[in-house]
């Protein structure tokens, strides 16, 4: 491909830059509905109107399908992060207000995450039986609401421009339910990335800024884990085994 | 058992045997108590002979808890429940009473959905079943994933031993291979769920559309106070504590021991074999034991020891619990949560307030609406007991009680019912506050007979009658009551004119003393009833002579209310009511510092005898009808030389109102053939008696007699059967426009004879003795009483009416509102807010016709304009 550059190449899609546009490129047997369903899932939020990058076309390229957005320039939260780690605090403040600030959308007709997790962990295979029983219940009792959920939502995620507006990108995992979820997947996504002091001063921050209450995201972190577990990453299994394995009290 | 028995691993089979149990269910809803006692009996019986396997099956399966206190579960869910409901009626005719007319059926629910736990897989499968056969219900079990293979042999031993007693085949039936599919399958298919497990279970159960019983979370705070048997509360937390390894909803997470007996409860503690953490070991448990807030499975129903292995630790091979000493309540202190293991949180309390504030912040922070405990001394620290008692939001107080064994009841303490399912209210988000027991599995249906209102028939204790009694019955004063002082209440024309005399000169001759308040207005006032009052209060009767009028006895009456009961709010006592005797309002006992005679001097009221009395609010003009039998006077003294000389307008204005009197009670749905009897004779007398009283006056003493009879007589009636809607109509009539109260009854009267007459009301009057509209015949009884003729009832009451009419005539009552020189539009400008008043009168209640709004100003415009309009 003679593109200007590759940002990301994963086994699935490369992700190049082009003359300001982002070109994600599936590889050539990958599921067409999931590739127009993530284009679809796209428009949407931008419906919403937040911050994020226009989709701008939907094409074949070689015979492989590709989505090609505008291409957001600036810096991502994770590398401000990593530059400027006595300003934790202040790029903190922006990661949880922004989510909060997605969280306030709605989307009708986006996909229901309770149903996108409840198909996970029933179709899992790495997961004890009693275990998901247990899990499947859990997730039974969450609350149904309908925020917009990104659903990866990492500092990795969110870009600064250089007139400091502030863009979300890769929405290829939005649904929308109620905001714990989103919560619960950022404090383990943390905690995954081994920062668990910040998990922790995430999580406060959050609880603070929401209202909402620490057990009721708590309660969701088990249910997170076990749909990142269903990813079958090997190095995470071990970890995410401790987080999936509670009971609900009797 | 039977082998033919399908499966059950897919909704598909699940729903065909929920079929199935529902026919069965069907089969045995019509089974008799003595059936269900036997088949109850039986797999009781069955259920505790395989307490120890069971017990065995569930440690080896779910490799949680104890094998010995499993055996205790068992054994208390099938003995225990057996006790507390062997003699329970659960099968159709469980209550009569003949005189109140009603009755009880308990009725079976259908199909119940029970959900069962890991830590009781067993015990609250037979707990469950019991329930269920004693109460003629179907039951599907939806076991736990972790334990289905012991909670369906328990399931399987009580179904086989309740069908060899006689229940239908199938009457029990379980899911084999459990997925939360078939669990929401079967509650949302079953009649009722009795969901046991975690909150997101019970949730599940409750948002499943159909009803359910489920239980909440505990947190059990355990205080010892120093006033505590210090031994007794650690060995009773302790023996609580590792019940089952800690696995009871109901079991002891924290002690919150108060300072000054701090070190000695810990040295307890530790010579019973429970072992305190250090700070280092707090952490690695706290890590091992809770991950994000959450139970680590892999701690649930194990030994101390094996929690401490896990953890990295190493503790002694006897240790019993393990303690750790900590500060936080909140959620963010792991020890302060719901264990399910013999860990133990341990808090030291600055003093007794500080004790409930950590126990209420654990409480509603994982428990609410639980299981609370206390260790304390119940003689001598009733006060903290108390305060205790009302601060714990949780539905079980536990005092001095290991919390495991005495949350399920009926082994601490014997009526708390014994359970296995502990509700916890809508603090727990649960639909039952209650230990969970045989009633809340019955549908219980109410037979309802009608039956008619108690009615009663009361008058004063005396009424003395005839010309010249007055001072005949006053003789009574001395004689028999021996009074000594006298308050006499009239008004000013009254004294003025000697009326009073009569009643004086008696009392001078008997040496009793007496003095006069004549300062009672027509419409009399409360601010001249509070002026008799204070007078009266400064006096000091022993009792109180009423002479007048409605007026001055009425306000007699309030004076002696206020004179006997100061305290008492005028307001209360004005208050309307449906049914006297529902009233909100219990009226002060009266006659106990007065003795309260009243004496007539016109014929009509009947306020003699009556239990009313009218007062109006100067300031706001409005009319309080006082009405309670307190308010009845003692003595009544109908003597009709007090009367002779009443002028004509008097005569006309208060004969009209007792006739009314009279037509009203014997109208009224509250109407008794004590009432009636009194009603027409009084009738017939004013029609008869009354135009020569009125034309003769003091010249004819016999006619004036016998409406001075007549008009007592009426009274009486309607003091029993109350009025109708006419008065309530001929009260704000005169409120509003300035009408004599008995000419506005006359104007408006023959209106309402018709208007109580319809065939087919809009809406009758609600009252049991009430069956159906027949005020008609009611009237044509009164027609044919006076002879009036007629050749059907519709004939009689015209010639009811016309007679009426006849006498309005003859004592020159005008024809209409607008004769009275009513302003047309004054009239109709007040009408809407006097048809509302009149409606909301208390004599509107007792009408046979319940008046629309629409009717009541019908009737006014009519007499306002009469017939030509």
């Amino acid at each position: 491909m003679n593109f200007e550059e590759i940002i990301t190449e994963r086994p699935t899609k490369t992700v190049y830059k082009d003359h300001g546009r982002t070109i994600k490129l599936f590889v050539e047997n990958y599921s067409k509905s999931d590739i127009l369903n993530e284009a679809v899932n796209q428009a949407r939020v931008e419906e919403t109107g937040l911050n994020v990058p226009e989709l701008i076309e939907v094409s074949k390229i070689e015979n492989r399908w590709a989505l090609i957005s505008e291409h957001i320039e600036g810096k991502t939260l994770d590398s401000l992060l990593k530059e400027n780690p006595d300003k934790e605090d202040y790029y903190l403040n922006i990661f949880v207000d922004n989510q909060l600030s997605i969280l306030h959308k709605r989307s009708p007709l986006l996909g229901r995450i309770k149903d996108k997790m409840k198909r996970k962990i029933t179709n899992a295979q790495n997961i004890d039986e009693n275990v998901k029983y247990d899990l499947l219940q859990r997730l039974e009792g969450m609350p149904v609401e309908d925020s917009v959920c990104h659903g990866d939502y990492n500092p990795s995620n969110v870009i600064i421009k250089d007139d400091g507006t502030i863009y979300t990108i890769d929405w290829s995992h939005v649904t929308q339910g109620s905001p714990v979820f989103d919560s619960a997947r950022t404090y383990l996504l943390f905690n995954m990335d081994n920062k668990v002091e910040l998990a922790d001063k995430y999580l406060n921050l959050f609880l603070e800024k929401s209202g909402v209450s620490k057990r009721e995201i708590l309660r969701c972190v088990p249910i997170v884990a076990a749909t990142q577990k269903t990813k079958g990453k090997e190095e995470e299994q071990e970890f995410l085994g401790k987080w999936i394995d509670v009971v609900d009290y009797e | 058992m039977d082998t033919n028995r399908e499966l059950i691993d897919n909704v598909d089979k699940l729903k065909r045997a929920i079929d199935r149990v529902k026919n069965a269910q069907k089969e045995f809803s019509k089974y008799t108590q003595e059936q269900v006692d036997k088949i109850f009996f039986e797999a009781a019986i069955a259920a505790n002979k395989a307490r120890i396997p069971l017990a065995k099956m569930a440690v080896e399966e779910t490799n949680m808890g104890v094998i010995e206190d499993k055996v205790i579960k068992n054994h208390y869910a099938s003995e225990y429940i057996y006790n507390a409901y062997k003699n329970t009626k659960t099968c159709g005719l469980i209550e009569e009473n003949g005189s109140y007319g009603i009755k009880k059926y308990a009725e079976p629910i259908g199909v119940i959905a029970a959900v069962i736990p890991t830590t009781n897989p067993t015990s609250t499968v037979i707990f469950k079943t019991l329930l269920a056969l004693k109460t003629r219900n179907g039951i599907i079990i939806s076991p736990h994933p972790r334990a289905k293979k012991s909670s369906i042999e328990a399931a399987r031993i009580v179904l086989d031993a309740a069908v060899k007693a006689g229940a239908p085949e199938g009457i029990i039936d379980w899911i084999d291979v459990p997925s939360l599919e078939l669990t929401n399958t079967v509650m949302r298919e079953s009649d009722l769920i009795l969901a046991t497990g975690g909150p997101s279970m019970v949730k599940a159960a409750y948002s499943s559309g159909k009803p359910a019983l489920g239980v909440g979370a505990g947190n059990t705070p355990a205080i010892i106070d120093d006033s505590a048997d210090i031994i007794l509360a650690v060995n009773s937390i302790i023996h609580s504590k590792t019940f089952d390894n800690g696995m009871i909803c109901a079991s002891e997470q924290s002690v919150i021991v108060l300072d000054g007996i701090y070190e000695k409860v810990k040295e307890e503690f530790s010579k019973r074999g429970c072992y305190f953490l250090n700070d280092e070991e707090k952490d690695k448990v706290r890590k091992t034991m809770i991950i994000n807030g959450a139970v680590n499975a892999k701690i649930v129903g194990q030994t101390a020891c094996k929690i401490a292995e896990l953890s990295g630790i190493n503790v002694p091979s006897n240790t019993k619990i393990l303690i750790g000493e900590v500060e936080d309540t909140s959620i963010s202190e792991e020890f302060a949560h719901e264990k399910l293991s013999p860990v133990l949180a341990m808090y030291r309390a600055e003093n007794f307030n500080d004790a409930i504030e950590k126990a209420h912040e654990l409480v509603n922070d994982g428990g609410h609406g639980h299981t609370s405990s206390i260790y304390i001394n119940t003689i001598t620290e009733k006060e903290k007991l108390k305060l205790f008692e009302t601060k714990m939001e949780t539905y079980r107080v536990l005092v001095n009680t290991p919390s495991s064994q005495g949350g399920i009841g009926d082994i601490y303490n014997f009526k708390l019912a014994p359970s296995l399912t502990l509700g916890c209210g809508s603090w727990g988000g649960n639909s039952v506050s209650e230990n969970v027991g045989v009633k809340h599995l019955l549908n219980i249906k109410t037979v309802a007979e009608r039956r008619n209102n108690m009615l009663w028939f009361r008058t004063p204790e005396k009424i003395y009658l005839k010309r010249g009694s007055i001072p005949v019955a006053l003789q009574e004063l001395k004689d028999v009551y021996d009074k000594k002082r006298v308050f006499i209440v009239t008004d000013s024309y009254l004294y003025k004119t000697g009326f009073t005399r009569c009643v004086t000169d008696k009392l001078n001759e008997l040496g009793i003393e007496h003095t006069v308040f004549s300062n009672v207005e027509s419409d009399p006032s409360l601010a001249s009833a509070i002026e008799g009052t204070k007078i009266m209060t400064e006096f000091q009767p022993d009792c109180i002579i009423a002479l007048g009028g409605g007026s001055p006895i009425d306000a007699a009456k309030i004076m002696w209310v206020m004179y006997e009961h100061p305290e008492v709010d005028f307001m209360d006592m004005a208050m309307r009511f449906m049914d006297i005797r529902k009233r909100v309002y219990t009226f002060p006992k009266m006659g106990e510092k007065a003795y309260f005679i009243a004496i007539p001097t016109s014929a009509g009221t009947g306020s003699e005898v009556t239990p009313f009395a009218v007062i109006t609010d100067e300031k706001t003009g409005i009319k309080y009808p006082l009405a309670d039998y307190e308010l009845m006077p003692k003595m009544a003294i109908v003597d009709a030389d007090m009367m002779a000389n009443s002028p004509k307008g008097l005569t006309a204005a208060s004969g009209i109102d007792a006739l009314i009197h009279g037509l009203e009670a014997y109208a009224s749905m509250m109407a008794t053939d004590f009432t009636d009897g009194l009603a027409l004779k009084a009738i017939k007398n004013i029609f008869e008696y009354l135009p020569r009283a009125y034309q003769n006056g003091g010249n004819d003493m016999e006619a004036r007699e016998k409406m001075a009879d007549a008009a007592t007589m009426a009274g009486m009636a309607f003091a029993n059967a109350f009025l109708g809607v006419c008065h309530s109509m001929a009260h704000k009539l005169g409120a509003y426009h300035h009408i004599p109260h008995g000419i506005a009854n006359a104007l408006l009267i023959s209106e309402v004879l018709r208007f109580n007459s319809a065939e087919i009301p809009n809406k009758m009057g609600t009252f049991p003795q009430y069956d159906h509209p027949h005020t008609l015949r009611r009237y044509a009884e009164i027609a044919e009483y006076l002879g009036l003729g007629g050749s059907n009832d519709n004939e009689k009451l015209e010639n009811l009416i016309s007679k009426v009419e006849e006498l309005k005539d003859k004592i020159e009552i005008k024809k209409t509102i607008r004769d009275y020189g009513v302003d047309e539009k004054y009239f109709l400008d007040t009408l809407d807010e006097m048809t509302e008043n009149a409606f909301d009168d208390q004599c509107t209640g007792s009408n046979p016709r319940y008046p629309l709004l629409s009717e009541i100003k019908d009737m006014y415009l009519k007499a306002y304009y009469g017939g030509e309009r």
